[in-house]
């Protein structure tokens, strides 16, 4: 039973890894555009599927398609903040959001359309092999390098909001016309955000594809499902938390984790029993977020 | 008219307690904004020409919903699975009207209506195919289930508002895929479930016009529900739950009305949903379509029961490219941009949405209100149903 709830937390953290960064980015959106945004883990498969065409098909050496890769995500996020959050700034959130879920159905869609020959995708780990294995779980260098790229990430962004183009962000969410009267650009601000999100929608997609095969539409429903978890992840930071955000995704991915257990075994769907569970929980018993101290003001 | 005579109804309820009163006012006030009833002094009337135009039309409307699919007086040779298609789009369509409920008239946003759906579905294919009763004890079955299991989810989680009550149906949804459609002896599994239709329904043109009935009794309930006392608060609290609560409006059990009502309606779909595949594997309730359910009743247009319909029959015909099928297009589509008819509607109809969202906040209903105003026997205004009437209200948040 220890060496199951071991394997169960080994897995959950690193599995947790992917969610956490899909997290980062709906946290930063929300805080931004006040969106729930459904296309941030589109940006991650968008993201896995160029840098699968570098990789695989134009044999590109690996790390230029990784940057393909990045790239097109950050394009698609700057391409979204543009055409379809900026007019509709504006509007109500019921269609904001509808918006948002529009451009991660007509990114899967061209997914599908593109992959139509080979629907079932596998691309190489960065590294092969496996790293450790605590309790009997394999944990492998891709594990490995995600974590390390997430804890990366979070020092970077906690470095990077301490700069001035950092506050320059924080300002203009926290007041955007007080902002403007400073100076600060509330058009670049938002685009920058944006840009910023998709490269860690990004990050999670082409550092989590290699684990396993994909197809269109990976991190929104299929195997590697991220944008559920991800958003239980930022709801347990309060929404506006980035390191709840982090530690959320962790806990998320533990939390799936025990869906698996052997106790379980007679329910198929344990994981999506858990966390629906468990979010229910979380928020009628903590609705202002489990890692946040004081409720944040609406 | 008001002004001028105090005899109207609308001036009597002064006399009413001053709460009832207030709130049969503001009640009064908002459906009138919404649908645009009462118009000038001197109303319109067409001439002879303008009725016999109107009725041609009408009547057109008619051929094209009740003759066409049924091959009756049709230059088309449509084939069985063109029925079918028809079919799926009045079962879309009841859906549609069902998230309309909830979306339109109370503003919270439900991402796992496809778990409603298929709980209708698998409860009315169990009931028949397991307990061997009919079709017509299944569906009141399902729509009871449905509306029980909406109304302990709605219990348990309407004290959260806006975007975490959609977060919650949307873990609901992905559990109700996962874990209840998962459980074999419900569903039966990945196999799936072999469900006959009912009784003198059997072919596919019968079973179309069955379709049509029942989404013609779903608008029926929709439109009287929306005038009762309860419909008049649901519109008073999608405006602002703070007014409406402090008028004495329960704001709490009337969304949970809603709610229920929703998941009644949404079951009845999913009943006739499963007769009309005739085969039920729980695959086909994913999360991608209750973002589809989502797309068309936005593009359709909240709080308008014909644009509804119009957006969830567009997007029930753009699956599997049946309208690029109908209308002779695969050829050019695919010499031009190399699209196949399959991907047509899975990438125009997200593209559709986003243009329909950016320019015509309204949808469909907004794009036809100046048809729809000419059909009711008014002059042609082009700018009828302009932004400000339409315009979306916040979901709370």
């Amino acid at each position: 039973m220890t060496t199951e709830l071991g394997i169960a937390v080994v897995n959950g953290v690193f599995r947790g890894s992917v969610y956490a960064l899909v997290a980062l980015g709906i946290v930063l959106i929300y805080r931004a555009s006040g969106v729930f945004n459904f296309a941030q883990a589109e940006f991650g498969t968008t993201g896995l599927f160029a840098a699968y065409i570098g990789i695989e098909l134009w044999q590109w050496p690996y790390w230029l398609g990784l940057l393909f890769g990045l790239a097109a995500a950050v394009a698609m996020g700057l391409a979204t903040e543009r055409l379809v959050i900026n007019p509709l700034r504006n509007s109500s959130r019921v269609t904001l959001l509808v918006g948002t879920a529009g451009v991660a159905l007509a990114a899967i869609g061209i997914q599908f359309w593109q992959s139509n020959e080979q629907p079932i995708r596998s691309m190489p780990k960065l590294v092969e092999g496996v790293a450790f294995q605590p309790f009997g779980a394999a944990i492998t260098y891709q594990h490995l390098i995600t974590f390390v790229v997430l804890i990366v990430v979070a020092l970077a962004l906690a470095v990077f909001f301490r700069s001035p183009s950092g506050l320059a962000i924080q300002a203009a969410q926290q007041e955007g016309t007080a902002a403007e009267l400073v100076g600060i650009s509330v058009r670049r601000v938002s685009m920058m955000t944006w840009g910023i999100a998709a490269l860690l929608g990004g990050l999670a997609g082409v550092l989590s594809g290699p684990n396993l095969t994909f197809t269109a539409g990976f991190l929104t429903f299929g195997a590697g499902a991220a944008l559920l978890p991800g958003f239980m992840a930022a709801v347990l930071g309060g929404m506006k938390s980035m390191p709840g955000a982090l530690f959320g995704g962790l806990l998320v991915g533990v939390i799936e984790q025990f869906g698996n257990l052997s106790i379980l075994s007679d329910v198929s769907g344990g994981g999506a029993m858990m966390l629906f569970l468990f979010l229910l929980v979380v928020l009628l018993l903590r609705p202002q977020g489990l890692f946040v101290r004081k409720a944040v003001a609406a | 008219m008001t002004e001028t005579l105090p005899e109207t109804p609308e001036e009597s309820t002064r006399e009413l307690p001053p709460v009832e009163a207030e709130q049969v006012t503001e009640a009064t006030r908002v459906t009138e904004a919404v649908d645009d009833t009462d118009d000038d002094a001197a109303p319109f009337r067409p001439g002879i020409g303008g009725w016999i135009a109107r009725g041609l039309i009408w009547a057109l409307l008619a051929w094209v919903v009740f003759a066409l699919p049924g091959n009756i007086l049709s230059p088309f040779e449509l084939g069985v699975s063109d029925v079918g298609h028809a079919s799926k789009a009045a079962i879309f369509a009841i859906i549609g009207l069902s998230l309309n409920v909830l979306i339109g008239y109370t503003g919270t946003i439900s991402l796992g209506h496809q778990a409603f759906v298929g709980v209708g579905a698998f409860v009315s294919a169990y009931v028949v195919v397991d307990m061997g009763l009919e079709f017509w004890v299944a569906v009141p079955i399902a729509a009871a289930v449905g509306g029980l299991q909406a109304a302990l989810l709605g219990a348990i989680s309407l004290r959260l508002t806006g975007l975490y009550f959609a977060l919650v149906t949307l873990a609901y949804g992905l559990f109700a895929e996962e874990t209840l459609f998962g459980i074999t002896a419900f569903t039966g599994g990945e196999g799936g479930k072999n469900v006959p239709r009912p009784l003198g329904f059997e072919d596919d043109y019968t079973f179309y016009y069955l379709c049509l009935a029942f989404l013609a009794a779903v608008l029926w309930v929709d439109w009287r529900l929306m005038r009762s006392k309860g419909g008049r608060a649901l519109q008073a609290l999608r405006e602002n739950p703070r007014v409406a609560s402090s008028y004495g409006i329960n704001v709490k059990a009337y969304t949970l009305m809603a709610f229920v009502v929703s998941g009644i309606f949404a079951s009845i779909g999913g009943a006739l949903l499963a007769q009309q595949s005739t085969f039920l594997v729980p695959k086909t309730f994913s999360f991608q379509l209750a973002l589809i359910f989502i797309l068309m009743t936005v593009v359709g247009g909240l709080r308008n029961r014909v644009g509804v319909v119009i957006g969830s029959v567009v997007f029930a015909l753009l699956e599997e490219g049946t309208l690029v099928h109908l209308l002779h297009l695969e050829g050019i589509l695919d010499s031009t941009i190399g699209l196949p008819a399959e991907f047509f509607g899975l990438v125009i109809g997200p593209i559709l949405l986003l243009l329909t969202i950016t320019l015509y906040p309204g949808g469909i209903g907004q794009q036809i209100a100046p048809i729809a105003q000419w059909l009711r026997g008014r002059k042609f205004d082009i700018h009828a149903g302009k932004v400000t009437e339409v315009e979306v209200t916040d979901v709370r948040a």
